[in-house]
């Protein structure tokens, strides 16, 4: 009779987890509070830094994933009990699920932008998120402004509710900044009369390729930077977008009237982590985030026995962070149950 | 050595306006002063966190840090808690003390405040009065003001003050022994030492400059300070 | 733009306003360039709504103008805030309703300051003691004068003679709101609305029947800057920042603008004046520049109370036309009389503003 071991959250990490654990013999249940699994990974179009079809990974997942890993959609857990030897997991459907370890995988949400006020998002109908951007690619839509014109100039805003004392957020997101360089590529590519400004206050191009991806966003497409961080957004009489921001290479402050507005939405710990690790009694580190026993050395461990982190609950991560990181914490798991 | 940064520490506006900045400059992007004037107050918080003493004597002794309006848009962006008016606060609070101020144009006007602001807290319980915005010297204030002017106590007390009167109401007289408390507090506190200082620090600056300084708003070094301006203060 | 966007930011930014017991402290600039605002205040809070507003006669500046053109040390100007609580605490009231946005401020300021550092608190307490005899406590609620006038709006609705419409389209007017920088910059919890779309003028303008328009520069200082106006060298800055703002919001044809701020309708007013006779260029229709209004002095027409007893004649942007607009009546005749009718003289009038 193999061990039993419940994945709880559906996205890459969580998928990625379950199926190394299937793989390796245990019994494998992943228990997904929306409809579908594949986590966010199924709102993005093309991912960083060689443009491939978020689709693919999800579906090399997926694929893997059939006949060996039970999936619950639509799981509410409403209450985890821990026995001597197992778990106890309750649905809101009443449904139970035991199992001899946990694998807590709820992962992040997108910052809410409304709550940066000053940028006008839910207020100016010519500003977006890059997730809304990025659905629009996805969807195969034109990139317009709310008028239905092409934008002749279009700002990405970098840092969104993230390093951010004022949204409760002081950590960096770590992959906005690619996926802003990214978008700007696909916004000159598909519309090569319009201008692209990225505003930024550093860039982290920390993964391999991604400094080439920045080379190629100015050298092949020419995409234009600018190191200041926005300070307002205003509505002009045309709907267009009136930023404020200080060029501070030059050491001048700038308005720059953009017809397009993007919001490079950063992480935050999502609904599932903050309600999942409080009925598990995890630690939340300052920013939200679950912290796990050792940041260094076991970064899948937790202080509780049998049960283990992985994938964004604990810290934003990309999806190659998130897939290693979850064949790591089964290897982890592993070595507990064995 | 960083005796400057140590004194500004004292400070308590600038323990609470300096964290530390990462030079985003959304500070500079709002601010009205940097706008119109040659200023960046990103800039200037970039320069204070570095601590170097040179560089922070330059600051106090130079006409950049009396550009700001102390409107305070800044601390409403800044994404690390900075507060770049409430440094400036300090900056001119120790450019003052040192007596720095006298070596700028804008600096210099410290005096005219004083006897004018400064002198009507003191005599009156109000910073400004009427009496004070005298049409003569303000006449962006209109043909209408300097009307209301000739009639103060007629038309004042039409519009319910108690003009100079006893009691509550608009432009009352504030009774003495509250401006005899105004005065201890002033003592006691360090204000009179300020209004000294700017005093003392001024006298020195109007021997050198050759301007002659009396006690008033009407002598050479007072109508210097108050209207000249080198053109110089602004972006290029 | 989608207004309910931010319906809901007002939502988290609730503030807490005292419903009666005010300890009033006026405003240098209000009492020098608008004495009729605060009588209006007084009015409206004692006689229309009842309540119960004290002023101690003994009160003084709160030395806002001389902390912010740093000639006042801020030991200084934290002992007189002090002083200022202690009669409060001593004529028994704990709500303190500054009439000034830079005395909100400041004494948000203090208080906060306080909070994060005691050992100045208790520095305070000892020079007040030592130069005063007096104690005090802390305001249990500070709400400035237009928090007030905001919580009580519906009263003062359902009260009113008049509304913001245009009589002859029927139409709201399109109304400017400008907040005084130091009402929620600083603090932005301590703004209704916040610092971003801050609401307190905004909520009076929608209940009164007007419109308010929004503006690239609604946010923008006016310009008054303290040492940037009160020493002439620096005027230009004052005059700069108040005409961008005109600048940007006269495609939105505004009717008229309301401010709760002492100084910037100050600013406001006379920047129009000054830019007329600099550029020639006027604001508003007709050559009548855009009127700007206290508040206080919108409360009032509302009302139905007499716009000369407002102090309208103060204005240097004639305010007549509005009141046409709106269908408020008024004596021409009367506007330049003194206090007991007698006849003044009248002002010149300003060679390229039509007033």
């Amino acid at each position: 009779m193999s061990k039993k071991v419940v994945i709880i959250g559906g996205g890459i990490a969580g998928m990625e987890a379950s199926i190394t654990l299937a793989e390796l013999g245990y019994h494998a249940t992943l228990l997904e509070k929306s409809h579908s699994t594949g986590g966010h990974v199924q709102d993005w179009y093309q991912l960083f830094p060689n443009r491939r079809p978020a689709k693919e990974v999800l579906t090399f997942s997926e694929l893997r994933m059939e006949g060996k890993v039970k999936t619950i959609n639509d799981a509410d857990i409403i209450e985890i009990e821990k026995n001597i030897n197992d778990f106890r997991i309750l649905l809101r459907n009443g449904k139970l699920v035991v199992a001899d370890a946990i694998v807590v995988a709820t992962g992040f949400d997108l910052f809410d932008a409304h709550r940066k006020e000053e940028y006008g998002y839910g207020i100016y109908e010519n500003v977006i998120t890059s997730a809304d951007l990025e659905k629009r690619f996805s969807e195969g839509k034109k990139i317009l402004t709310h008028d239905g014109a092409a934008p002749k100039r279009i700002g990405i805003i970098h840092c969104v509710g993230s390093r951010d004392e004022k949204s409760g957020n002081n950590y960096c997101s770590k992959v906005c900044c690619v996926t802003g360089v990214k978008q700007a590529i696909e916004i000159r590519e598909m519309l090569p009369e319009t201008e692209v400004f990225c505003f930024y206050m550093d860039l982290r191009m920390f993964g391999r390729h991604f400094e080439e991806l920045y080379k190629e966003s100015q050298e092949k497409w020419g995409v234009s930077f600018i190191r200041g961080r926005l300070s307002e957004a205003n509505e002009n009489t045309d709907g267009s977008i009136l930023l404020k921001v200080e060029d501070t290479l030059a050491g001048k402050p700038l308005k720059m009237k953009v017809d397009l507005l993007v919001l490079l939405a950063g992480f935050v710990p999502s609904g599932g982590t903050k309600a999942i690790g409080k009925m598990l009694g995890l630690p939340f580190g300052d920013d939200g985030f679950i912290t796990p026993k050792d940041e260094h050395t076991s970064t899948n461990l937790t202080d509780i026995q049998g049960v283990f982190v992985t994938g964004s609950c604990t810290g934003p991560k990309s999806i190659q962070d998130s897939i290693a990181d979850a064949r790591a914490a089964a290897t982890q798991v592993a070595n507990y149950l064995k | 050595m960083n005796k400057l940064f140590d004194k500004l520490q004292e400070d308590v506006r600038f323990r609470e306006g300096l964290k530390a900045c990462i030079n985003c400059g959304t500070c500079t992007a709002i601010c009205p002063a940097a706008e119109f004037y040659d200023y960046d107050p990103r800039q200037i918080v970039d320069i204070v966190q570095t601590r170097d003493e040179e560089k922070i004597e330059a600051l106090l002794k130079g006409e950049t840090i009396w550009y700001c309006g102390e409107c305070m848009s800044c601390k409403t962006r800044c994404p690390r808690g900075n507060v770049p008016g409430l440094i400036i606060c300090a900056l001119r609070s120790l450019s003052q003390e040192l007596g720095y101020f006298v070596e700028s144009e804008k600096g210099r006007q410290q005096l005219a405040l004083k006897r004018t602001i400064g002198k009507s807290i003191l005599k009156t319980g109000y910073c400004v009065s009427p009496e004070l915005v005298a049409a003569k010297l303000h006449p962006e204030q209109g043909p209408m003001w300097e009307w209301s002017q000739q009639h103060l106590p007629e038309i004042y007390n039409r519009l319910g003050a108690n003009y100079k009167g006893d009691g509550p109401g608009a432009l009352r007289k504030i009774p003495e022994e509250a401006l005899d408390e105004l005065a201890r507090i002033f003592e006691i506190t360090g204000g009179n030492k300020r209004f000294e200082t700017i005093e003392e620090f001024s006298s020195k600056k109007a021997k050198e400059l050759g301007l002659e300084l009396d006690s008033g708003t009407d002598g050479e070094y007072f109508l210097n300070i108050y209207t000249t301006n080198n053109n110089r203060h602004n972006k290029k | 733009m989608k207004v309910e966007g931010k319906r809901l930011i007002w939502k988290d930014y609730q503030k807490e306003i005292a419903e009666d017991k005010f300890f009033y402290v006026r405003s240098c600039i209000r009492q020098t360039f608008f004495p009729g605002s605060e009588w209006a205040f007084l009015k409206i809070m004692k006689e229309v709504l009842g309540k119960d507003v004290y002023e101690n006669p003994a009160h003084t500046t709160c030395t806002g103008i001389g902390y912010h053109s740093d000639i006042v040390p801020f030991d200084t100007t934290m002992t007189v805030v002090a002083r200022q609580f202690a009669l409060m605490t001593e004529a028994g009231y704990q709500n303190l309703v500054p009439s000034c946005i830079t005395s909100f401020g400041l004494y948000t300021e203090v208080m906060e300051t306080w909070k994060h550092f005691p050992e100045e608190e208790k520095k305070v307490r000892d020079y007040l003691k030592k130069a005063t005899g007096r104690e005090f406590e802390v305001p249990k609620n500070l709400a400035h004068a237009s928090d007030i006038i905001y919580k009580f709006r519906k009263q003062i609705a359902a009260k009113g003679k008049y509304r913001l419409i245009n009589k002859t389209t029927g139409e709201p007017l399109k109304v400017v709101e400008h907040i005084g920088c130091h009402y929620a910059k600083m603090f932005p919890s301590k703004g209704v609305g916040g610092a971003e779309y801050p609401y307190v003028l905004t909520g009076m303008v929608e209940d009164w029947g007007g419109e308010v328009i929004d503006y690239p520069e609604r946010r923008h200082c006016c310009g008054f800057g303290f040492r940037q106006y009160l020493v002439k060298a620096n005027r230009g800055f004052s005059v700069a920042c108040s005409k961008k703002k005109f600048e940007s919001m006269a495609p939105y044809k505004p009717d008229m603008i309301i401010t709760n701020c002492p100084g910037c309708p100050m600013f406001l007013d006379r920047w129009q004046y000054v830019i007329s006779e600099m550029e020639g260029k006027t604001y508003g229709e007709d050559g009548h520049g855009i009127p700007v209004f206290t508040y206080e002095e919108v409360a009032g027409l509302i009302l139905g109370f007499d716009p000369w007893d407002l102090g309208l004649q103060l204005h240097q942007v004639p305010t007549e036309p509005l009141l046409n607009k709106i269908g408020i009546p008024y004596d021409p005749f009367k506007k330049y009389l003194g206090k007991n009718g007698e006849d003044i003289g009248i002002p010149m009038k300003p060679s390229m503003l039509n007033a």
